[in-house]
């Protein structure tokens, strides 16, 4: 079981999220030539931050789309390798109503990333320990690109990370414990690297589809050998798919509803309800801590638990059904029973790298989330996650009702129901909280596979760009 | 209450009538519901209604396999009225597509020719799973009624601090006093007694014969064994994956509403051995589905509302077709994590399937070249209908278990377990 982990060749947003790099931003462009597109990355190259121990006081990571990933030069031989839903991309019409994003989260409104909008070929992800140090960073970063004739697509500014996300949540407190990595040797339960990295047993001790090139098509040896043993070479080795999403949260609204939601009988505000209900969205306390271990109020002690399942609270009396965390990550919860219900969870998880942004001076782009996560099968974890758990309106038994922090709405509102001795208390008309605007699927390869991009044997000629 | 069935309707196209039709059947499919055009929502007892296309193929020793239209439905017994409603309710939709077909008789014919065109057409199911046997239509929509009313009853309460069999009572006396929910006081009305004859006289009569049987079987079993295993090493399991024209076919007519269709079509693998395989599984899942997963569970699955599994050409095919909850992925995995052994057996018959070792095992268990190849098998259904399009299988055994619960005494305890199904 104990799989060895080639650190210096995988990106180091899949060892770590750069928390104590508070500083970020993340340049979405666009490559017209081959030539510039290799030419970035061969600067890049050696920048490239690694998930070996790292103490840099920047980081840099690069992802591709499957259309920056034909710039390069791949054909589509090669990208029909990748996973389907990388390769149609994030927003055809089928997945945007998979996704929930319809109405005002639909792809034509978005500020990137949708339809007859500048395309989406790469993105780089900038990480700094200081704001000088992110401005030094990314204004080099930029004009490399200007003199390469990259035009950025659009750059996506965070705010200082902490550990509170818009809507005043303590965040980022569940996540996947990778077998194999540091942290894996006191944590209870792994899960496989191969759920989030591909060429490595995934949680059912498979190897994720990934694309293979025959030998010849690696001529410098480049790349790593597939370890099925095919023969052919791998260039998903070592590599995710990389979700990015731009998640708008009406920070102003939330707190509007609950506070109506939660009145007195005398229609007077009760902040300490408004609190308690707005926990029981989210499954926490604004603090952090689980409502399955702190029912009744915030426990400060508790604020990054982790350590709890739902088996024990099967109606939802503690923590609601329909609660965030718990449909983000239902644990034990679903059926058939706790115990195989945790292997099955496991198959669904995502390791997810966020940052939030917002508010801006000039109030343009408003608050909310760059909602990141890496996955190894888009369809199975990020799509499922999203589509089944979050936004299914009749996941676990629930009838009409998505996500209440983040699901999206019929016309006539959406509904949460808070499960209650006697009767659960049921709100209704709640507005769309969080929308999307803007989003795409990227792949974030091993560093090899990096460096075989920018050496590829190109017959004929015919992208090198002149 | 009446019993279900899984109605097949099949019939050929002629080739130059195939591409028309297809472009026809991909305009009349309307976000996903078929209604109107095809007038499904006024005939009565009709849960679910596909229409789609098996394209013109070959079987593997080279047989040429015309293209096919298949109509099915899942009603509410009995057969007859539904094939008339069929001709007389079902519209300009069901008219237009039955035009495509080689010999059907035409609107200008008698109704009674087009009704007799149909039976002659219908392809019986090997297997039939409904998820609740014996709940019809009329039921699933007078509970899901009941519960919307208890529901917004609840609404306009205050019942905090109040004794849980006190509300209870409450809510009893509101539905026995109204008259849109009286009769939720009374159980639904079990499915007719011939049918119930019928059932528990299978139920016996096929453990009966396999003990008389049992002493041939104890010889013939292992030399069965040996041979199918002997005939797995050298399957040819396909290892393509489905491309992208394809799936984005099947994805634009998926995730609408809260349930989905689902048609895979596939060739038994040549030669007797698998034919009598595939024939007695087929057999163990009819009494399976009738006898022991015949109330809100297929083996532990909990989101399917009815599943066929239907012979073609001669037993050359198989189709298998069902409305689900959720999403194929969801759908997929629910299968692979807790009933593979039965889609081994079942599936693991067909040519392409993943390798299968001793028929149970293997198979599923190798996740993407399972699903890759279920969804290169899987055909497209344009045209799709489910009346009650918001309401999941777990809504729907929920809701009957609310309304069990209105019946007799309850003790505090039992109260207040009932009232957190609302």
């Amino acid at each position: 079981m104990a799989v060895q982990l080639d650190l210096d060749d995988i990106q180091g947003l899949f060892a770590r999220g750069y928390g104590g790099h508070r500083y970020a931003r993340f340049i979405v462009f666009a490559v017209r030539e081959v030539a510039a597109g290799r030419a970035l990355l061969e600067w890049l190259l050696p920048q490239i931050t690694t998930a070996a121990p790292f103490s840099g006081e920047a980081a840099v990571n690069v992802a591709f789309s499957a259309a920056g990933l034909r710039r390069l030069g791949l054909p589509d031989s090669v990208i029909a390798g990748f996973s389907a839903e990388f390769i149609e991309g994030m927003a055809t019409a089928s997945r945007s109503r998979f996704l929930g994003d319809v109405g005002e989260s639909a792809p034509r409104c978005w500020a990137w990333g949708g339809p007859q909008q500048p395309p989406v070929d790469g993105l780089i992800l900038l990480y700094a320990a200081d704001p000088g140090i992110l401005e030094r960073r990314g204004a080099e970063l930029v004009r490399r690109l200007t003199e390469l004739g990259i035009s950025e697509t659009t750059e996506l500014r965070t705010r200082e990370h902490g550990d509170t996300e818009p809507f005043g949540f303590h965040d980022g407190i569940s996540q996947p414990v990778i077998a194999g990595l540091p942290k894996a040797a006191q944590a209870g339960r792994t899960v496989p690297a191969g759920e989030f990295i591909l060429g490595y047993p995934n949680a059912r001790g498979q190897l994720t589809d990934r694309p293979l090139l025959p030998s010849s098509d690696d001529p410098g040896r480049l790349l790593l050998p597939d370890p099925a043993g095919s023969g052919a070479v791998d260039l998903g080795r070592n590599g995710s798919y990389l979700v990015l999403r731009q998640l708008e949260q009406d920070v102003d609204g939330f707190w509007r509803f609950l506070g109506r939601a939660a009145r007195r009988p005398d229609g007077t505000e009760d902040p300490g309800q408004r609190t308690a209900l707005a926990a029981k969205m989210v499954g926490r306390w604004p603090g952090g801590a689980p409502l399955i271990n702190a029912p009744e109020q915030d426990n400060p002690a508790l604020r990054d638990d982790n350590g709890f399942t739902y088996h024990g609270d099967p109606l939802g009396l503690a923590c609601p059904i329909g609660a965030h965390i718990r449909r983000a990550n239902p644990r034990d919860s679903l059926a058939p029973g706790p115990a195989a219900a945790l292997d099955t969870t496991d198959l669904h998880r995502l390791l997810r790298r966020a940052r939030s942004y917002g508010p801006a001076e000039d109030g343009g782009h408003g608050t909310g989330l760059y909602f990141i996560c890496l996955a190894g099968n888009l369809g199975r974890q990020f799509e499922f996650v999203q589509h089944t758990w979050l936004d299914n309106l009749t996941f676990d038994g629930r009838y009409e009702e998505t996500d209440p922090l983040t699901g999206s709405r019929r016309p006539a509102g959406g509904t949460f129901t808070v499960p209650a001795r006697p009767v659960r208390h049921r709100y209704r008309g709640l507005p769309r909280f969080v929308r999307t605007r803007g989003g795409a699927y990227f792949f974030l390869p091993g560093v090899s596979a990096l460096r075989y991009l920018t050496q590829r044997p190109d017959p004929g000629g015919k992208h090198a760009g002149n | 209450m009446p019993h279900q069935l899984g109605v097949t309707i099949r019939a050929p196209v002629a080739a130059k009538q195939v591409a028309p039709l297809r472009d026809w059947l991909a305009k009349a499919a309307r976000s996903g519901q078929a209604d109107p055009l095809f007038a499904f929502g006024r005939m009565h007892g009709l849960h679910f209604a596909k229409l789609f296309v098996l394209a013109e193929t070959a079987d593997p020793g080279g047989e040429p396999i015309a293209a096919s239209l298949m109509l099915m439905t899942e009603v509410d017994a009995p057969l007859r009225p539904h094939l008339a409603e069929l001709i007389d309710v079902g519209g300009a939709g069901i008219e237009r597509a039955l035009g495509f077909c080689e010999g059907y008789p035409g609107p200008g014919a008698h109704r009674r020719t087009r009704i007799a065109w149909l039976r002659r057409h219908l392809v019986r199911a090997s297997a039939v799973y409904v998820n609740t046997v014996g709940r019809g239509l009329q039921q699933i929509r007078q509970e899901a009624h009941l519960h919307d009313a208890l529901e917004n009853y609840l609404d306009q309460g205050d019942w905090d601090g109040r004794a849980a069999d006190d509300v209870r009572r409450e809510l009893r006396a509101q539905v026995a006093g109204r008259a849109d929910l009286a009769w939720a006081m009374k159980p639904p009305a079990p499915p007719s007694l011939r049918f119930r004859l019928r059932e528990a006289i299978h139920a016996v009569a096929v453990p009966l014969a396999v003990w008389a049987l049992l002493p041939a079987l104890v010889l013939v079993l292992p030399v069965w064994a040996v041979l199918l295993r002997w005939d797995e090493r050298r399957d040819r399991p396909l290892t393509q994956r489905p491309t992208l024209p394809h799936l984005g076919e099947l994805a634009s007519y998926e995730d609408f509403v809260t349930q989905n269709p689902f048609a895979v079509v596939g060739f038994v693998k040549p030669g007797l051995l698998r034919l009598v395989t595939i024939r007695v599984v087929m057999s163990a899942i009819d009494y399976a589905v009738r006898h022991v997963y015949n109330h809100a569970s297929l083996a532990g699955i909990t989101t399917i509302h009815f599943a066929r599994w239907v012979p073609l050409d001669g037993w050359r095919r198989m189709t298998f077709a069902s409305s689900y909850d959720g999403a194929v992925e969801a759908y997929n995995d629910d299968f692979i994590d807790q009933v593979w052994w039965g889609l081994n057996a079942a599936f693991g018959n067909g040519v392409g399937y993943p390798p299968t070792r001793w028929l149970f095992w293997g198979g599923a268990r190798y996740e993407q070249q399972f699903k890759n190849t279920l969804r290169i098998h899987q055909v497209p259904v344009p045209v799709w209908y489910s009346a009650y399009p918001a309401l999941s299988a777990v809504n729907i055994e929920n809701n009957a278990q609310i309304r069990a619960g209105l019946r007799g005494d309850a003790s505090p305890a039992e109260a207040e377990q009932w009232l957190s199904l609302l």
